[in-house]
């Protein structure tokens, strides 16, 4: 096996007492932690670190590892017979150097020790769903990285999950050893954006655009759901940030319901206007009494007809 | 393998757990749940006098967190509760922005990508 040097990986002399260990630890921890750290190899390093420290922390681990004595990192070297027989009771011949400090700490050989029941490892995983698939349910792949390789598990997500949700597979982790229970898999759900729908919980948001006319006068708009257009009745005198509810058209619940859905109005004005429409507009402006910032300015909304 | 329900099952407020199962779920012993009990950090909703201590289940993913970084920083379990204070509340943050982000129009939130505003079409 490689030797690795952990002293050098953490930068403390070999005399370092606990507390420059650890503090040197968290130094470089915090440094190139996943979280924190995006620059390439950050995360191989981040390991490197944590397992130095995973050894020099713990009293009996460090006795072990500093028996091994000094020598050059990458150096290929066999522990002797005696430290063997010392520290790591059954023979790990083909295990590097921090499998075999890693299993001081599930215990030594010694004579009639019972193998406890360890649970197995549980796994995190994140899982992207388009809308249409959080709204019927969907099956997804996952790949799950074990000591022995890489599962695939083929997951059944129910109908109705939401963004953000989060979802425990029990017993589906790592397998337990000497007869303990298998560990879970927890599940972080997210929801891709979607073209034209914003979702909230088990309500969906969309925006509607409407001319000034059809809001004034009310209209019958075409308007999309999950389960395709619709016509909604646009109610006369509908102002721009009115929320026109879609009862049960939103995404299922799971319990056999849908939220709803809401179009969320505002008005939109030609950009360009032709002759006409401008002499239309320009009429309107003249006869009606509406003032749209009466409030502001303390003006009644509609003033008194002109004569 | 295929996973269907009720294998899957959601962590929520109202998914109470007895405390065993919380503690294991979360990769704690019972007593390192009770001393965070004692910190605050994590609130039991008793069964009633005498009866089965639970938990919601949805103090899991923060706990489960904030214990991925005690092992990352070899924190210690006070410090754990303090964290498990802030990734709730940094939770409770992204989902009122969530909602927000839905609720606002595209042309008022023009700060924020998202859908554009559904036009017909054939118009």
């Amino acid at each position: 096996m490689k030797y690795k040097d952990y002293y050098a990986v953490l930068g403390v002399p070999r005399d370092a007492d606990a507390e420059t260990i650890k503090k040197a630890y968290r130094k470089l921890a915090r440094q190139h932690h996943p979280d924190v750290a995006k620059a390439e190899g950050s995360e191989a390093r981040f390991k490197e670190v944590a397992e130095a420290y995973a050894t020099l922390r713990d009293a009996d681990k460090r006795a072990a590892y500093d028996s091994l004595g000094t020598r050059r990192s990458g150096e290929e070297f066999s522990p002797p017979p005696q430290w063997q027989h010392d520290f790591a009771g059954d023979a790990f011949s083909e295990a590097d150097l921090a499998d075999l400090l890693a299993a001081l700490g599930r215990g030594r050989r010694g004579a009639g020790r019972a193998s406890v029941p360890l649970r197995g490892r549980d796994y995190e995983a994140g899982v992207r769903l388009g809308l249409e698939d959080a709204h019927r349910g969907t099956t997804v792949s996952l790949d799950v990285e074990h000591e022995d390789g890489t599962r695939t598990l083929a997951v059944t997500v129910p109908a109705g999950v939401t963004e953000g949700q989060r979802l425990r597979l029990r017993g589906k982790g790592g397998p337990g050893r000497h007869g303990g229970p298998a560990g879970d898999i927890y599940l972080h759900i997210t929801l891709a954006p979607h073209p034209v729908f914003r979702p909230d919980g088990h309500d969906l948001y969309f925006d509607l655009a409407l001319a000034p006319w059809e809001a004034a006068l009310g209209a019958e708009v075409e308007v999309p759901t999950l389960d395709g257009p619709v016509l909604l009745s646009v109610p006369a005198g509908t102002r721009s940030g009115r929320k026109l509810r879609l009862r049960g058209r939103g995404l299922a619940t799971g319990h056999g319901g849908r939220g709803d859905q809401y179009a969320v109005v505002h008005i939109d004005v030609p950009a360009s206007l032709a002759p006409r429409e401008r002499e239309l507009f320009e009429e309107l402006a003249r006869v009606s009494s509406f003032r749209p910032r009466a409030f502001i300015a303390k003006e009644p909304a509609h003033a008194d007809q002109p004569s | 393998m295929q996973t269907n329900l009720p294998d899957a099952l959601p962590l929520e407020p109202g998914l109470l757990v007895d405390q065993g199962e919380f503690a294991h779920m979360c990769g704690l012993s019972v007593t390192e749940v009770d001393e965070l009990v004692e910190y605050g950090a994590v609130t039991p909703l008793a069964g009633g006098p005498g009866g089965p201590v639970k938990f919601s289940s949805a103090l899991v993913p923060p706990l489960r967190r904030a214990l991925k970084l005690r092992a990352d920083f070899d924190l210690d379990l006070f410090t754990v509760s303090m964290l498990v204070s802030y990734l709730q509340r940094i939770a409770e943050l992204e989902h009122e922005v969530r909602v927000l982000r839905a609720h606002l129009p595209r042309a008022v939130g023009h700060l924020r990508e998202g859908p554009a505003t559904w036009r017909e079409p054939h118009a």
